[in-house]
């Protein structure tokens, strides 16, 4: 059957001239704004030029490695726990129980509130002398004393961490319940004639139809996660000691701490290299996940 | 049902839209008709309630037709100034102290974002009031000998805060005079309260200045070497590790190292730890805004190294007007600040204990007995103000971070202290090298008179 094919005329153009626009003024102009003051010491009204000395520091910067590592922990943990609770409860809330739309809007309240906002609550809740959460594990009996759970080093990241999968979760919670709904429930019903449990049908059917929905939301929980900073700043802002720094709150002090003058040139560069890193973990993880398309 | 759900939609979408319009017409200062708006931005919290009833009654009753319209900025205040310029909504005037963190004049100035005050100044009301030709500081207040801010009022140097009944309880005869001592106090006040209460408390914000700080430069340690032009933080090694004692003791208040300093005010006001730390503003902190009923305070110096005065304790030049030469009405701005430069403003404002009076003419004309615990900071002989040192472009940690974190013990003091020579002074070598600043020398630099010294720029 031939193909009618669709002359691209002036409306077309005229059409898509202010989405094109507007891409371009705000994504495409401010990139390659960027590259301006890679080679200088630009505090946002004076530029100075140092030549190469921005790419030469960067790769001794012993903090901007360190919060790449931590960038690496964060985003490692975090998705090792948000994608499988998630799906879990994602799976839940598709049976036809009740209270699973009540369930649904909880889950899901979270994404709709600031990340600024819940960060500082949560700092409330770690809060040691008299905070809710210590107070309620010692009422308990699980602690003696309280714990320092923003301002102690080893545990510092495992806090933050649950602040980032309660944040998280119902937004991805949401994306699969869009996924489960879009397979057939004749493909259930099958299983269940053929005597499948639960757990068989979850591995061997849910699991295996989700996969290219699921490929989708690795992606983009991945490059989330890489990019998440505002909690850090909020709740420990990097601290203690740098441990809970990662890329894009050490680049964000960088311009905006108070009490050094801002080095743009600089940050610039650590950008450029920060979202190199997250584009290689990208492509790294396509490379592998494009087995997830081959299932169904 | 869907077509009634998507009418309320749009309905609160319209209603809120409207709403927010008028949040913002508020924030920006729309004008009455006739009247000429001045934005004034400020960061300071302690004084709100005085200065909104002043400017009140200024917009009520000035001749000029001016109206004031305060916004008060709490957080990152030198960064929000600067991106206010950038983005053409600079307010006309803005408060600024010598001790307004982040903030660097000379930044300001070389952008030109800031009007000189040379000729405003020469009016004699103005000079009466405040004694501008005696304070005018290189590098604080002043570039090159041109002022742009003159300070109204000063702030004390930094003291020791203490829970007079968790003082007499640990069996505290007299006040700590050397850091050991300090450390020793705490130990005592957290052993006798046994986890109910504690020696002393650290803070999130800005923590290296509350009191080590003014400590270390009581003991004649400073992180510039003006004597040579260079960095040096070789001093401050000995009252790192004697300050760390505190921490590896036990005697700080759990989890105060990452709690705001209003946290921390209220926690001392609940008698949860003995012994606080800042300057004059606490005075009205401690008055107004947190007010201690609970128990006595007192107020101490600041312990040294040694228990002698071998430096100079930074005074901060404060409340003092910037003004932006994007403002549209500079004339009318004038006054405003000549307005909070006047006696009827400044002399109410120093009776209410808010700040301390930088001209003899408002310490005469003030009723000081009406100060109230201000009196309890008045300046010690050994208090002044240091000649800026160079801003730097330096990556990684600040000085005072990067201490703070070996008094916490996160960090090692000499690996510490080592890494901030080394980097700090490329930093300025690289900076002069740019053009971008100048070393800063002061030949036989005396810093028991910081402001004496003739200041040297060399660009070696």
């Amino acid at each position: 059957m031939k193909q009618k094919h669709h002359d691209f005329g002036p409306s077309s153009v005229l059409m898509l001239l202010p989405s094109v626009f507007l891409l371009a003024v705000t994504s495409v102009y401010p990139f390659f704004w960027l590259f301006r003051y890679v080679c200088y010491d630009y505090n946002g009204f004076a530029a100075y030029f140092t030549g190469s000395y921005n790419f030469t520091h960067m790769f001794s910067d012993t903090v901007f490695w360190q919060s790449v590592l931590h960038t690496f922990e964060y985003a490692g943990m975090k998705l090792a726990i948000i994608i499988p609770l998630s799906l879990i409860v994602a799976v839940l809330l598709t049976q036809k129980l009740p209270g699973t739309d009540a369930f649904r809007t909880i889950f899901f309240l979270p994404t709709v509130i600031s990340s600024a906002i819940y960060s500082l609550i949560f700092g409330f809740i770690f809060a040691v002398y008299n905070g809710p959460l210590n107070a309620a594990l010692q009422a308990i009996g699980l602690v003696k004393n309280p714990i320092d759970w923003l301002g102690n080093a080893k545990i510092v990241m495992r806090s933050i961490i649950i602040v980032a999968v309660w944040g998280g979760l119902g937004n991805y919670m949401i994306f699969f319940i869009s996924g489960l709904t879009g397979i057939p429930s004749e493909i259930y019903e099958s299983c269940k004639i053929d005597g499948a449990n639960g757990i068989q049908t979850f591995f061997k059917i849910t699991l295996p139809m989700l996969s290219p929905v699921l490929k989708v939301i690795l992606m983009l929980a991945i490059t989330t996660a890489f990019k998440d900073y505002e909690s850090i700043l909020v709740l420990t802002n990097g601290g203690p000691g740098n441990r809970s720094t990662v890329m894009f709150s050490y680049i964000y002090n960088l311009i905006f701490a108070p009490s050094t003058p801002p080095q743009i040139g600089y940050a610039t560069v650590l950008s450029i290299v920060a979202a190199l890193i997250i584009g290689i973990v990208t492509a790294i993880y396509l490379f592998f996940a494009r087995k997830l398309d081959d299932v169904v | 049902m869907k077509r009634s759900v998507c009418l309320c939609l749009f309905a609160a979408f319209v209603l809120g839209a409207g709403w927010t319009n008028g949040i913002q017409d508020a924030g920006t200062g729309s004008a009455p008709a006739g009247k000429t708006v001045i934005n004034y931005w400020t960061e300071d919290r302690h004084d709100l309630a005085y200065v909104e009833k002043k400017i009140d009654e200024f917009n009520k009753t000035n001749k000029d037709n001016i109206q004031i319209v305060l916004n008060t900025i709490t957080d990152n205040y030198a960064n929000m100034l600067a991106m206010s310029y950038s983005s053409g909504t600079a307010p006309d005037i803005a408060k600024v102290s010598s001790g307004t963190t982040g903030f660097d004049l000379k930044t300001f100035v070389d952008a030109k974002i800031v009007d000189p005050l040379t000729n405003y100044i020469k009016d004699p009301e103005f000079e009466e009031t405040t004694e501008a030709s005696r304070h005018i500081y290189e590098g604080v207040n002043a570039i090159n000998g041109i002022p742009y801010w003159i300070p109204t009022s000063v702030r004390s140097g930094t003291r020791m805060i203490y829970n007079k009944s968790l003082l007499d309880a640990a069996g505290c005869k007299k006040l700590p005079a050397t850091i050991q001592d300090l450390v020793n106090l705490a130990d005592a006040i957290t052993k006798k309260g046994n986890g109910v209460y504690y020696g002393i408390a650290a803070t999130s914000s800005a923590p290296f200045v509350r009191w080590f700080e003014g400590s270390c430069e009581k003991s004649g340690i400073h992180p510039y070497d003006y004597n040579n032009g260079r960095f040096d933080f070789n001093g401050y090694l000995e009252p790192v590790k004697i300050a760390n004692k505190l921490f590896k003791n036990g005697s700080v208040f759990p989890g105060s190292t990452s709690q705001g300093v209003d946290a921390m005010r209220a926690q001392f006001t609940e008698g949860t730890f003995g012994i606080w730390a800042n300057a004059s503003q606490e005075a009205g902190v401690f008055t107004t805004q947190f007010p201690i009923k609970k128990f006595e305070w007192v107020v101490g110096e600041l312990p040294s190294l040694d228990g002698t005065v071998k430096g100079c304790v930074s005074s901060t030049p404060s409340k003092g007007y910037l003004l932006f030469s994007s403002s549209k009405h500079k004339d009318a701005a004038w006054k405003v600040i000549k307005y909070f430069s006047s006696e009827d403003f400044l002399k109410g404002y120093l009776e209410n204990g808010y700040a301390l009076p930088s001209s003899t003419y408002m310490a005469k004309h003030m009723d000081a007995s009406k100060t109230g615990r201000l009196a309890d900071f008045a300046l010690t002989s050994y208090e002044s103000t240091y000649p800026s040192i160079p801003s730097v472009s330096v990556t990684g940690d600040d000085y005072r971070k990067v201490l703070w974190n070996a008094v916490i013990g996160q960090t090692d003091a000499e690996t510490a202290i080592k890494d901030l020579n080394t980097r700090y002074n490329e930093a300025l070598d690289r900076d002069i090298k740019n053009g971008k600043t100048k070393r800063i020398i002061i030949k036989n630099f005396n810093p028991l008179k910081p402001e004496t010294g003739k200041i040297e720029y060399s660009t070696k």
